[in-house]
Order: structure tokens, then C-alpha cells, then sequence
């Protein structure tokens, strides 16, 4: 336990917090409009390979990053339509996504690939400190510099979150959406249209989590890379409290957990490794029994909303 | 009224399979397939022979659990996606004692069986206890139980029970195999999972617990101020479900895998999930979608030998009729949809 162990752990926290507050936002900004979606370990699935797949033949990581959220946007379009007009049972069509999404991302990658498929590997994304020249040597300015343009986005876009739904009009009408959309409707909100964005949000924002993992984090895809993020993000969420800044410490404490479990990894001998890989899912669910039945949540969320239904 | 909700949710399904079944020639057809000589031999690989019949039949045995499984726990209101979870860590314990307590033939099937099926109902009782005395979300807690399922199988076949230089346990004994039915693939697992559906269709339909059960499903709260125990059902559920599951798992084990190997039972807890949904929850209705997505994933080794045309194409097909059924049951349900079908129906016994 000396100093370089420490801060290494640190960094690399914040490397594995990236994906899952982009895909926790796009939890919580679905369920401040009333949309339970536990489908985003499918659209994360889908986000990482497009991201993969656009970043190898553009030669752009970001170009993947983009091209990953919009295909994600493409498929939560599908469940838009399912939850929002017709009304489908959100978690099960949740469910439905995470069927149909991987095996999407699947099927491309074979018929892209062939079935001989050898690894094939892209160029990640360029840190910040890399881009500009700056040799980053000690600990701070690693933290500060050394981290790919992602890692700041992700963290302006929980600031911007916390602004968003606390301190504007819009945000606040957006959480009314979620709390009482009827009483939301005769204010005048489109209590539909707001879903809809809620949607395209959730799916950019999960696509972008995706495409972090194959252009920021490992440098190729394999099938099941997501690897229960998707939930984890949803845990998150609860854990935070449905709020920004409560999103962006759990998600830190969740990416804690899997930093120390690769490190654990490497130092140990006899124990299998497979120990360690448990943690971030145990935590997980000790985080949840320990946090109990406080529900803090949107009202509405998980209902249908049915402009004619009294 | 009745006779034509029960057609529709018969005609859904069905109309679902072939809108599916219609994007996936189009995809063939990209491909460079015929889709009319795949499709052919996707029935061939199937059904063409009795051989094939029994390997759809051996396929389609662990879905058939792992979808009454979900199936049992949704008809109680509680969505027990931890199925894969309560799956392997039965056909965890059922090794153990297969190969370890030195327990053969009929007796040591009988002990395997139940000892895997308990604990897949152990497993099942974390979330179900934590969701009746924590209020918590059973799905994400089942969820992240079934990644430390396939973690703690892993421990099993490359550390503790491993056999040789290959990360894999040692096979089962001869005389602890479940035995084949007619030399064919299929094996008395298979006639344990129609037993155990029928015994979930007998208690949710022909018995007062049952009918209880669901009405705690329908509405909880309703059901809560009829004097029913909510709470004793919820985890009497969930640990049935775990049963199932763990029953699965053993009899997989013990009448097609033999052994554990990476990759054991991936998938299989959503699959579940997902037969159960396009059944609508009935137990014998989720055999008959269980067999079919079998059959779509055994016809399609032949699809591809025969045509070229990749088995991803087949998991496509599978997704896609979820995708369908699940929206075209919500749409059914919408008010307008619901008076234009009611006028038309209304008509139809006038005339």
C-alpha cells in the first residue's frame, strides 16, 4: 500500500466512473421523465460497437463516439414509441432492448467480420495532456490532464444536469413530467414531447457510455463488453439519489470498486481472480440493501401516461 | 368479449413470429441468400428428422425451465430476472455432489437434483429478501447475482473442481447421466421440465394459493387489503422461481452438459425472461415458445452449413418477435385500438 499503488487506484477510478455517469445520466434523465428503461446495457452494447466499428474505418474515435450515440438514439426510438404512445410496460420492454440490442451488435460484428474473426484493434482516443504536448508526470497533473476529452465531458454534463433540473424553467417542467404529468399537462407541458426528448437524451448519453469503452478504455470489441453496466448504472441512480451530484459520487464509489478490483487482481497469487472480479457487483447489491426502502424517486416513474385516462 | 381477448392474444404472438420471420428473409435476401432455401433448411435442421427433433427437444429443455422460472415469480408481480444466476449455481451444487460425494446412479440423480434445485432457491431468496424487507429493486440485486453466479462457476472449473490442464470440471459418472429418450439427444430432462410446467399450470390455475398468487400479482395493494400475506408470497415466489431454476440447472447438467465450462448457460436467464413475456405468462404456452426459439437456434447451425447465411441472423429473428409481441400487446391494449377491435368483433356475432 505506498503512494504509487494509491494514486494509480485513483486514476483509474476515474477512468472506470466515465462509462457509467454517462449511462447513469442517461438513466436519470429517463426516469425524471417518468421512463423506467432498464435496456441501456442493450444500448450501450450497440453504442460500443458502432463506436467501434466507425473509429476503425474513419481512423476518428470521436467520430465513433458520435456515430455510437446516434445508433443508440435509433434504437431507444423504438422504445420511445413502445412506452410513450403505446403505452408497452416500460420494463418490459426494457427487457425487450436488451435482447434485441446485443444481438444487433452481435450480428453486425459477424457479418462485418466473418466468422474468422481475429482480434482486431483501434487507436484510442488522445488524452488531453498528449494533444497538447504537456508531459504529465506527477500525480496532479495526471488527474488533470492525462484523461481523454470524454472523461471532461462527462463531468461538465453532470454539472450542467445539476444546473439544469435545480435552477431553470425547463428542467424544472421536465421534472414535473416525471412527478404528475397530468398536472404537468394542464400547465401546458407536452407532457409526450418531453418523453421523446427524454428518449434521445437517453439514448445519446447511453451510445456515448458504450462508445467509451472500445475508443477511450480497451481498444476492441468483444460480445458481453458492457458487462452489467448498464444495471449498475441503474443502482447508481437509486444510490444518488436521483440527483446530479448524487449520481456522479456513486458512480466515482462504483468505479472505485472496479479500479480496486483489477488491482487486486495483479497482487495477489492464490486467491482465483475471479474474487475479485465479484466486487463491483457485490457492492452493488450491499449498496442497496444498506440504502433501503427511502424512495426518493420521480412519482410518475414507471406509469403510463394516457392523455385520456382519468 | 372473452373468446376474442384470448384470440388476440393468440393472434399477436403469431403475427409477431411472421413479421419477424419477414424482416429476416430481407435480411437473407441482403446477404445473398435465398431466403426460401434457408428457411427450408432452418425447418429441416430443426424438425427434418427425429434426430433433429431431439436435439431441438434437448435445446429447448433448459429455456423451458429458465422460462417458467421468470414466468412464476411475474405472476406473483415481482420480475425475477436472476434466473441464469439460480440456473448455474444449481448446476454448481449439482456437480459437487455428482462428482464429489461418490453417490451413483438413481439415488445420486435424485440427491443432484435436489440439491441443485435448492440452491437455486437459496440464491433466489437474496433478492427475494431483500426486496420484501429492504423494499429494494429485485431486478438490479438479481441481476448483479447472476454476474457472481458465472463468477463463483468460474472459481469452480478453473480452481476448485478442475480436471487437468483444460478449465472444465471433471464429467459427471456414467451412471448419474440423465437417461436419453429412444437413442435420441432428448433425456428424461426434458420430460421433468413438461412435469414441472404442468405442476405451475395445475397450482396457478386449479388452487386457492395460486389463484391468490396472482391476484398479489395483479394488484398488490388490492390484494394486501383482501387479508392476503403480499410479503409471504413475494418470497414464497421467488424461491419456487430459484427452485425451478436450480432444477434446470441440475437436470442440464446432468443430461446434456456433463460438465461445467466456460460459457454454461449464457443467456439463458434473459432468454427466459423473454419466452415467458411472448407466452403471456402461461406455463404451457411458454413449453411451446421455448421450443420454438430452439428450434430457431438448432435449424440455424444447419442454415448456415447449408446457405451461408451467419446463426446471428436466427438471434435476430428470436429478438425482433420479443420486440413485436411485447409492443403489439401494449398497442391491443390502447383505448382506440381496443374500440375499433371491439366494434369489429361486435359486428362479427351480429352477423
Amino acid at each position: 500500500m505506498d503512494w504509487e499503488f494509491i494514486s494509480n487506484l485513483i486514476l483509474a477510478s476515474i477512468r472506470m466512473a466515465t462509462p457509467l455517469i454517462f449511462l447513469s445520466l442517461a438513466e436519470l434523465y429517463s426516469q425524471r421523465a417518468g421512463l423506467v428503461h432498464i435496456g441501456l446495457e442493450g444500448l450501450a452494447a450497440i453504442g460500443s460497437l458502432v463506436g467501434f466499428l466507425v473509429s476503425l474505418i474513419s481512423g476518428s474515435p470521436m467520430l465513433g463516439v458520435v456515430a455510437g450515440a446516434a445508433v443508440a438514439i435509433l434504437v431507444n426510438m423504438i422504445f420511445a414509441y413502445a412506452t410513450v404512445t403505446l403505452c408497452a410496460e416500460q420494463i418490459v420492454y426494457g427487457m425487450a432492448i436488451n435482447i434485441f440490442a446485443p444481438a444487433l451488435a452481435a450480428f453486425i460484428y459477424r457479418v462485418y467480420f466473418g466468422a474468422g474473426s481475429e482480434l482486431v484493434q483501434v487507436k484510442l482516443m488522445d488524452t488531453l495532456s498528449s494533444t497538447l504536448h504537456i508531459n504529465a508526470d506527477n500525480f496532479l497533473l495526471k488527474l488533470l490532464l492525462d484523461q481523454t476529452p470524454m472523461v471532461y465531458l462527462a463531468y461538465a454534463l453532470v454539472i450542467f444536469t445539476a444546473i439544469y433540473f435545480n435552477k431553470t424553467k425547463s428542467g424544472l417542467n421536465y421534472k414535473a413530467v416525471g412527478e404528475y404529468p397530468k398536472a404537468a399537462a394542464t400547465l401546458g407541458i407536452n407532457v409526450i414531447g418531453v418523453k421523446y426528448v427524454a428518449c434521445i437524451i437517453c439514448g445519446a448519453l447511453a451510445g456515448m457510455g458504450g462508445a467509451y469503452l472500445t475508443t477511450c478504455y480497451a481498444n476492441t470489441y468483444v460480445d458481453g463488453n458492457v458487462a452489467g453496466r448498464g444495471f449498475i448504472a441503474l443502482a447508481a441512480v437509486i444510490f444518488g439519489r436521483w440527483t446530479g451530484g448524487g449520481v456522479l459520487l456513486a458512480c466515482l464509489f462504483f468505479g472505485f470498486c472496479d479500479a480496486l478490483q483489477i488491482r487486486l487482481q495483479v497482487g495477489s497469487s492464490g486467491i482465483p481472480y475471479q474474487f475479485f472480479q465479484m466486487i463491483p457487483y457485490i457492492a452493488t447489491v450491499v449498496v442497496l440493501a444498506l440504502i433501503g426502502i427511502k424512495k426518493a424517486g420521480p412519482k410518475g416513474s414507471g406509469k403510463p401516461y394516457l392523455r385520456e385516462e382519468r | 368479449m372473452k373468446n376474442s381477448n384470448k384470440l388476440i392474444s393468440v393472434l399477436v404472438p403469431i403475427i409477431s413470429v411472421l413479421l419477424a420471420f419477414a424482416i429476416g428473409c430481407v435480411i437473407m435476401a441482403v446477404l445473398g441468400a435465398n431466403p426460401a432455401t434457408a428457411l427450408q433448411s432452418l425447418w429441416i435442421g430443426a424438425f427434418g428428422n427425429t434426430r433433429n427433433l431431439g436435439t431441438t427437444l434437448a435445446r429447448a429443455t433448459p429455456l423451458i425451465f429458465t422460462s417458467l422460472c421468470a414466468c412464476f415469480a411475474y405472476r406473483c408481480g415481482v420480475f425475477n430476472l436472476g434466473g441464469e444466476g439460480q440456473f448455474i449455481i444449481g448446476s454448481v451444487a449439482c456437480c459437487y455432489v455428482a462428482t464429489q460425494s461418490g453417490i451413483e446412479g438413481f439415488p445420486g440423480i435424485l440427491l443432484c437434483l435436489i440439491v441443485g434445485a435448492l440452491a437455486g432457491g437459496v440464491w433466489a431468496l437474496i433478492p427475494g429478501l431483500l426486496k420484501v424487507y429492504r423494499g429494494q429493486n429485485e431486478m438490479i440485486i438479481s441481476i448483479m447475482l447472476n454476474y457472481v453466479a458465472t463468477l463463483f462457476m468460474g472459481v469452480v472449473y478453473t480452481n476448485w473442481l478442475r480436471e487437468g490442464n483444460v478449465p472444465q470440471t471433471a464429467s459427471v459418472p456414467d451412471a448419474t447421466k440423465l437417461s436419453r429418450i429412444f437413442g435420441l439427444r432428448t433425456t428424461s430432462a426434458f420430460l421433468i421440465a413438461l412435469v414441472v410446467g404442468l405442476l405451475i399450470y395445475y397450482f396457478l390455475f386449479y388452487t386457492s394459493k395460486g389463484f391468490q398468487m396472482r391476484a398479489v400479482g395483479l394488484n398488490m395493494t388490492a390484494a394486501e387489503f383482501n387479508g392476503f400475506a403480499v410479503k409471504r408470497y413475494v418470497l414464497f415466489s421467488f424461491v419456487v422461481s430459484g427452485l425451478i431454476a436450480g432444477l434446470g440447472g441440475s437436470a442440464e447438467l446432468l443430461g446434456t452438459q456433463y460438465r461445467l465450462i466456460n460459457g454454461f448457460a449464457a443467456g439463458y436467464g434473459f432468454d427466459g425472461v423473454a419466452m415467458a413475456l411472448i407466452a403471456q405468462l402461461h406455463p404451457l404456452a411458454t413449453i411451446l415458445v421455448a421450443i420454438f426459439f430452439a428450434a430457431l437456434r438448432v435449424g440455424s447451425t444447419t442454415m448456415q452449413a447449408a446457405t451461408g447465411v451467419p446463426t446471428s441472423v436466427s438471434d435476430i429473428i428470436q429478438a425482433l418477435v420479443i420486440v413485436f409481441t411485447v409492443a403489439g400487446l401494449a398497442m391491443v391494449k390502447l383505448p382506440q385500438i381496443k374500440a375499433v377491435m371491439d366494434r369489429m368483433f361486435a359486428k362479427k356475432e351480429a352477423a
